[in-house]
């Protein structure tokens, strides 16, 4: 092996005990919710010993060293938890567009991966996690069934939405050759926002559950002639290069998220959401829709879902602003839930735009 | 110039190829920027310069065709994103040298106008996946091409489909030591009454000689050249490649200022717009 492959080698293991370590500190901001303490001298003593025992077994670097090094990484671990932070859960590995919302919301907030959205709203319920965001809809590609059915099912409220600008870039591993480039692997939502780029390049698509997760799998695996298309942030996580950035077909493609929580907010915000289903005869959805009309509040969204609770009707989705009708909003929810057959009120909340 | 059927004037309108604001066949271009792109800093730097200083295009070499393989071949994929920053900043339209033509597609991801240099005029697989494209070329004119081999290989380009070709004459190999290629102007001349494609010039590497650059840049403007293409550095005596040319900024505002004033005149002497058809 020459020095450079050598050195490339040592930089990618680099990232991957950053990677472990950032891992390793999330799970102890996670056990800081199930722990009264922060000090826990047993188990800090069991962790050290266990660390210079493996260190033995590999018989080259000092247990004197690991020793020193694990009490550092212990007390960087205290210190996290030392300090209150928010933990919110989002779907996907890390670099997931749903991480980026939280940054550009608040970049305070801790994402926590989580691989399924039902697994998202699970930790809020359960108060594994203090909040969670998930994509409703986006420009391109319409509303996402899966999260709809969990807003419908589950308790939990809005409390912000973020409408974030998503920028496709294709990534490489790092001594990839882009002219060697075949096949690109991504969600498929993501590949079909930038099927005229692949067309240009003549590339194939390979759907990946996940656009995070296939740069993941791309920095652990270097499948031969291969890129994936994600966040530019995943680039940076998982030592990825960018070929090129703002691969999407369409530029204005926009991913509406939503920031939710076991409880409502109260405060004066601009936008509210409701879900609900109509009893089965004519004028049932006018008469819900004229009350807004009425009270001269305007719609910004209203979307339908098949009920699955019973085959052949529909689940509305209703967002409206409220700005100065606060006053009035617990007047007009309690008449439309008068006229439907199911009222589930979500929250009120402000919505940000991050293009 | 018998077998010229897509670039061949007769009774055709002067073919105009717009990039961004500018029309070449139409307005006088002016493109310049560094010989090779070589970091961010002096690539912005010159690109800001020069646009100050009155260019219309920003040219910069990602891929560099050096005739020894020792010397720097350019920073490839990092110098095409070096030469979108400039652009992003500047919003100057950028032209780079492709050599491969895998690299054709990936190239249009980024540069406005395509260069096939004179080493690789007569690259047909190179000229044919061009064509293939819908980005405006610039053909420079091989060191030892005829003006019909020349032609010929617009042919090619027009030929896949794609109208968008520029013509540039930057010297051929004669006898001559003094100057690193003799400047043809004649062939300037004589392209625009053969085609209704625009024509260029690249005094820098027609000449070689930094003192040259502005006497042959008046020239061509002079024949009749739409266009002119320089090389310019803020520290030529640290460039990569080709530090013997290259103008620094205030010699290229003094240039574009000069060929402005020369194109005015002539253009009323010619009796209004330079895009006349030939007789």
């Amino acid at each position: 092996m020459s020095l450079e492959n050598i050195r490339k080698k040592i930089d990618a293991l680099d990232h991957d005990i950053l990677k472990l370590l950032n891992e390793r500190a999330e799970l102890g901001l996670r056990t800081k919710k199930l722990k009264p303490a922060i000090h826990d001298d047993k188990r800090e003593a069991e962790i050290l010993d266990q660390a210079k025992a493996i260190a033995r077994a590999y018989n080259l670097l000092d247990p004197d060293f690991v020793e020193k090094a694990f009490r550092t990484i212990v007390e960087e671990t205290r210190r996290i938890q030392g300090s209150p932070r928010t933990l919110i859960g989002f779907q996907g590995d890390h670099g997931a567009f749903g991480e980026e919302a939280v940054r550009r919301h608040d970049a305070q907030l801790v994402p926590i991966p989580c691989r399924e959205f039902a697994d998202v709203f699970d930790g809020v319920e359960s108060g594994d996690l203090d909040l969670g965001i998930v994509p409703v809809e986006n420009s391109l590609g319409g509303a996402i069934a899966e999260v709809n059915e969990l807003l419908i099912r589950r308790d939990l409220k809005v409390r912000a939405a973020i409408r974030l600008k998503i920028n496709h870039c294709l990534l490489v591993a790092p001594e990839a050759n882009y002219q060697e480039i075949r096949i690109v692997y991504s969600h498929p939502q993501a590949l079909s926002q930038c099927r005229a780029f692949l067309s240009r390049h003549q590339l194939e698509a390979r759907p990946f559950y996940d656009t995070a997760g296939a740069a993941k799998m791309l920095a652990r695996e270097k499948p031969k002639m291969a890129a994936a298309i994600a966040s530019r942030l995943c680039g940076e996580l998982y030592n990825l290069e960018v070929i090129k950035e703002n691969i999407q077909d369409h530029q204005e493609n926009f991913t509406r998220f939503l920031v939710l929580s076991k409880d409502d907010r109260k405060d004066a915000p601009e936008k509210c959401s409701i879900v609900f289903s109509t009893p089965h005869r004519a004028g049932a959805l006018f008469a819900i829709l004229q009350i807004f009309t009425e009270a001269g509040i305007n719609l910004t969204r209203i979307e339908s879902l098949p009920d699955r609770a019973d085959p052949g009707n529909y689940v509305f989705f209703l967002d409206f602003q409220i700005n100065d009708a606060r006053a009035n909003l617990d007047a007009i929810l309690e008449n439309v839930g008068h006229k439907t057959k199911m009222f589930k009120y979500l929250g009120c909340y402000r919505e940000e735009v991050f293009a | 110039m018998k077998n010229i059927k897509l670039a061949a004037l007769k009774g055709k309108t002067r073919s105009v190829v717009r990039v961004g604001d500018v029309g070449f066949g139409e307005d006088l271009v002016l493109i310049a920027g560094p010989c090779s792109v070589e970091s961010e800093k002096q690539t912005v730097e010159i690109a800001q310069a020069v646009k100050e200083g009155g260019a219309d295009m920003l040219r910069g070499g990602a891929f560099k065709p050096r005739t020894s393989p020792y010397n720097f071949q350019g920073l490839g994929l990092k110098g095409l994103k070096i030469l979108e920053k400039a652009r992003e900043i500047t919003g100057l339209p950028i032209v780079s040298e492709v050599l491969d033509t895998r690299d054709v597609s990936w190239m249009c991801e980024y540069v406005d106008v395509l260069q096939v240099g004179a080493r690789n005029m007569q690259n047909f697989s190179l000229l044919k996946e061009v064509g293939k494209t819908t980005r405006p070329v610039l053909l420079k004119r091989g060191m030892h091409s005829t003006i019909a081999e020349w032609l010929n290989c617009a042919e090619y380009i027009l030929n896949e489909g794609n109208p968008n070709v520029i013509l540039c004459e930057r010297g051929i190999r004669t006898f001559e030591t003094y100057t690193r290629n003799t400047l043809d102007l004649s062939a300037v001349a004589a392209a625009k009454e053969l085609t209704y494609l625009p024509v260029i010039v690249d005094p820098t590497h027609g000449t070689g000689k930094v003192s040259l650059i502005l006497s042959m840049s008046l020239a061509a403007v002079a024949c009749g050249a739409d266009g002119l293409i320089v090389e310019v550095h803020n520290h030529p005596e640290a460039a990569l490649s080709d530090k013997e040319q290259a103008l620094t900024p205030p010699e290229f505002s003094e240039l574009s200022r000069k060929i402005r004033s020369l194109r005015a005149f002539m253009d009323s002497l010619n009796g209004g717009s330079a895009a006349q058809p030939a007789d």
